[in-house]
């Protein structure tokens, strides 16, 4: 217990009166990273349980892993295809030629490694430059700096198109971080999701960069849409032209993001969340049956002039964010619904809200990043109806 | 407490702001702020309408019956909003055009209502005007630190000259495309706001429930 | 707060002094506040709109005329409007027909008021510009060069892009199929990416353009990639607005097609105008 008792000996220097005081959040941060936390809660009411904070937060980056995995591997492969037409430039591509790893779409670590060195550089600034907001406020309003922003910046930087350049991934991760997050006092106290509220600003902020056909594949020159896109140009039929079949979606060698075009990934993701009961299953169901039922209404209402209309429903859960945002966002418990019914409404909200802006709203194709952050607003306000509506049962019930 | 015409010149700009500290007349600054000459130009409007509705309303102040006293008011208001319009039109085309309904609109910004029934009701003429002036001015200061921020990183220019070169027009900056539109003037008046009342403490309100501690027994 | 002591205290002079002095909330004093206030506030604002009147109704003619100056690229800052604009001929063109009409006064003829107008328009069924109605009557212009001869010609024309109706217009050279310009004076798209059709590097992509190939066909297409017919019908689309972009080529080729210009472009080329 070497690392402990080197922790135990400089303990001192953080607590208060101590010679560094100030930086006890930091402290604090490297030291709850590494060893289960010793503080406990000291205010009524307690209730008993294993999971803490920091096992909830892990468990999520654990779930997590898949999604990673896949997604550097499809960055890997999109890249690598594209090679096939276009010449491989910059400093990724000297840096696999001097390993001999090569270009082959065919080598599966080829194309892993060449998805890692898109994704390690977009990852670091994230963790990096959000993690400097964190232990500035940290230490500004002496809080401590939470396992919470771990989750985030996995998750943001799994919802960044590869090609994302590294100052906007800075610039996000920093209103994600502030605005969406520590305005409001912190993890715990925000009620919107921070890495969403990040990866929004960078849509709006930068649309070009955000959205479109040349980003999702990160080599200069190459356009692939993404299957929405197509979609809403040419209808579903359309995207058989452009290769893009629902197992390859559903398996998620498609374009998109680096950690969302996987539904597989993201589905053992859930499995696991489910299993552990870090996610409530009641969000997952709700979210699934907004999304299938609008999808099946507008199945049936059809429309000439715009072929989304048609999408069928097992479509949307595997094109563009649904699958990942149906994990990682909606089944995050702070900016949730936090009453059994609210979470039920909540992920209907979710889900009804994705499928109408994807299909109605002729300015964004894609609907999840939008939709989870308006059911973020929304949630308080139904938690609020739900209680209110339990108050007067139960009133009527004594009368 | 009387104030001296300093005094209400004054505060209206950092202590008693409009809309940082009274939180009003936000829906025109989101609106016009995305270019400073705009923002310029609906500030001295605000500031001219609220200065003369206010020294107007004060002469008049002691013939109002309070039955009609907010029509009264508003009919000053909008008469002096209509004028600053077809001024605007006549003589500044291109900036009306760009301020649409945005001018009619100063008949709605609560500022312009708040002075005339907070202050220039109670109050004589001239106290009145300055106090118009000075509110009007603290809401032309915000607007124009919004609308440096929106103009500059969000178009890359300053009073339409340009600072930053954009990538659009062959330069090396990328224009933050959220700066262009209404609700990022949110964040940045938010923003203001948090830098206001954190050098000025004494502007935060206060806490309207707090979080008990109760002791382990 | 201080009371102000002056009104208060003075005694009364006169029926009007006294009935100033009248507490505010009677009746007869309600009703007088309100009427005269009313009577100086309308007088006021009727007179400052009379006297300003004439300078607006300049300014509404200067900024369309600048607009067609601008597109047809004569217009410098500083010029004299109106009398650069003297050089343009306004006239009323019968869309079907493709010829010039008498039948209104080319100066004061309203293309929107006409478009909204049952008996001078029709309602589109085949709509790509998503106009609903179209005007069978609109202002065209022309430029002629010192010896007389056409050398420009502008043409009115407005589309749904994806938040708005863009309204500009577009000059050709005399031979009726080469661009010269295009410019929208009026629009509601996204700042920063539709709102890009006013970028004068985007508007100066359409200078030299060829509306249609030898056999006639219209080939002008808007679009990201360099079409088939070759490049110089093709005008790069915005970066990141793809549905202002559709709107843009939407309706440029209606109004230069069949139930546009085309007609009167037929007649152009032949010399007939």
């Amino acid at each position: 217990m070497g690392v402990r008792s080197f922790f135990d000996r400089i303990e001192p220097h953080f607590v208060k009166g101590g010679r560094y005081e100030r930086y006890f959040p930091m402290y604090e941060m490297v030291e709850s990273f590494l060893f289960t936390p010793k503080t406990v809660t000291t205010a009524a009411p307690h209730a008993r349980s294993y999971v803490d904070m920091k096992r909830i937060m892990t468990y999520v980056v654990i779930a997590t892993i898949p999604c990673i995995l896949m997604g550097l591997y499809n960055v890997g492969l999109q890249a690598n295809t594209a090679l096939a037409d276009f010449p491989a430039t910059g400093w990724r591509a000297a840096l696999i030629e001097f390993f001999g790893i090569g270009f082959n779409p065919q080598n599966p670590l080829a194309n892993f490694l060449h998805g890692l060195l898109y994704f390690l550089p977009i990852y670091i600034t994230t963790l990096v430059v959000g993690g400097i907001w964190e232990v500035l406020f940290a230490t500004v309003r002496r809080h401590e700096v939470n396992e919470g922003f771990l989750v985030t910046s996995m998750l943001y930087a799994l919802i960044m198109p590869a090609t994302t350049p590294l100052w906007q991934v800075a610039l996000g991760i920093s209103f994600g971080v502030v605005i969406g997050k520590e305005v409001f006092g912190g993890t715990g106290k925000n009620f919107l999701n921070p890495a969403l509220t990040g990866r929004a600003f960078l849509y709006f902020a930068y649309p070009a960069q955000m959205s479109g056909d040349a980003i999702w594949v990160p080599v200069d020159g190459f356009t692939g849409a993404t299957a929405l896109a197509v979609t809403a140009a040419d209808g579903v039929q359309a995207l058989a032209a452009e290769g893009l079949t629902w197992t390859s979606s559903f398996i998620g060698t498609i374009p998109g993001s680096i950690g969302e075009t996987s539904t597989l990934a993201c589905l053992i993701g859930l499995a696991f969340l489910l299993v552990t009961r870090i996610a409530n299953f009641r969000l997952v169901l709700g979210c699934l049956g907004g999304m299938i039922g609008f999808s099946l209404l507008l199945n049936l209402i059809g429309s000439d002039s715009n072929p989304m209309f048609a999408m069928p429903w097992y479509w949307h859960l595997v094109v563009g964010g649904y699958a990942f945002g149906l994990v990682f966002m909606v089944t995050e418990p702070v900016s949730a619904s936090h009453t059994n019914v609210g979470r039920y409404i909540y992920g209907a909200l979710i889900g009804v809200m994705v499928v109408m802006i994807r299909v109605i709203n002729p300015a964004f194709p894609e609907g999840m990043m939008l939709a989870i952050l308006f059911g973020n607003v929304f949630a308080p306000l139904i938690d609020h109806f739900v209680v209110q509506a339990n108050i007067k049962r139960r009133a009527r019930r004594n009368v | 407490m009387a104030q001296t015409k300093r005094e209400l010149l004054i505060d209206p700009m950092v202590d008693n702001n409009p809309i940082t500290l009274q939180v009003l007349g936000i829906c025109s600054a989101l609106a016009v702020t995305s270019s400073l000459q705009v923002a310029f130009v609906m500030s001295i409007a605000v500031t001219l309408v609220t200065a003369f509705s206010s020294m107007f309303i004060s002469m008049i102040r002691n013939q109002i019956p309070s039955s009609i006293r907010i029509i009264v008011q508003m009919v000053i208001i909008a008469s002096l909003v209509i004028m600053v319009d077809q001024v605007l039109k006549a003589y500044a085309f291109e900036i009306s055009k760009t301020l649409s309904v945005f001018v009619g609109l100063i008949i709605t910004n609560c500022i312009v209502m708040g002075r005339a029934e907070a202050f220039a009701m109670k109050n004589p003429p001239i106290a009145s005007f300055v106090d118009g002036i000075g509110n009007g001015m603290g809401y032309g200061l915000i607007l124009m630190m919004v609308g440096v921020i929106r103009e500059l990183f969000g178009a890359g220019s300053l009073f339409g000259v340009t600072i930053l070169e954009t990538v659009n027009n062959g330069g090396w900056y990328v224009p933050n495309g959220m700066l262009l539109l209404p609700p990022s003037a949110f964040f940045i008046i938010g923003l203001i706001i948090w830098a206001f009342r954190t050098l000025k403490p004494e502007q935060v309100e206060e806490r309207e429930y707090k979080i008990q501690v109760v002791e382990a027994h | 707060m201080s009371e102000d002591q002056n009104v208060q205290n003075t005694a009364p002079k006169g029926a009007i002094g006294r009935f100033l002095a009248m507490p505010a909330d009677t009746l007869p004093k309600t009703l007088f506040v309100a009427v005269t206030l009313c009577l100086v506030a309308s007088m006021i604002v009727s007179a400052v709109a009379v006297a300003l009147r004439p300078a607006q109704e300049v300014n509404k003619l200067k900024d369309k005329q600048v607009n067609i100056l601008q597109v047809a690229g004569v217009y410098e800052k500083g010029v004299d409007v109106a009398e650069a604009f003297a050089a343009f001929e306004p006239h009323v063109l019968e869309l079907e027909t493709g010829r010039f009409t008498d039948q209104f006064d080319a100066k004061t003829f309203d293309d929107r008021a006409s478009a909204d107008n049952p008996d001078t328009s029709v309602a589109l069924t085949d709509d790509p510009a998503a106009i609903g109605r179209k005007s069978q009557f609109v202002t065209v212009y022309l430029l002629r060069d010192d010896a007389g001869a056409i050398d420009k010609v502008i043409l009115p024309i407005h589309g749904y892009g994806l938040w708005s109706t863009l309204y500009g217009f577009i000059a050709l050279e005399e031979n009726g199929n080469d661009i010269y310009g295009l410019q929208f004076y009026s629009h509601a798209e996204t700042p920063g990416l539709g709102a890009e059709v006013d970028n004068p590097r985007w508007k100066s992509l359409w200078r030299d353009k060829k509306l249609a190939d030898e056999n006639g066909m219209l080939q002008i297409t808007v679009a990201k990639s360099v079409p088939a017919a070759g490049a110089e019908y093709h005008v790069d689309a915005l970066a990141g607005a793809t549905l202002t972009s559709r709107g843009v080529d939407n309706l440029v080729k209606f109004w230069m097609g069949e139930a546009g210009f085309a007609p009167f472009l037929t007649n152009l080329k032949a010399g007939e105008i």
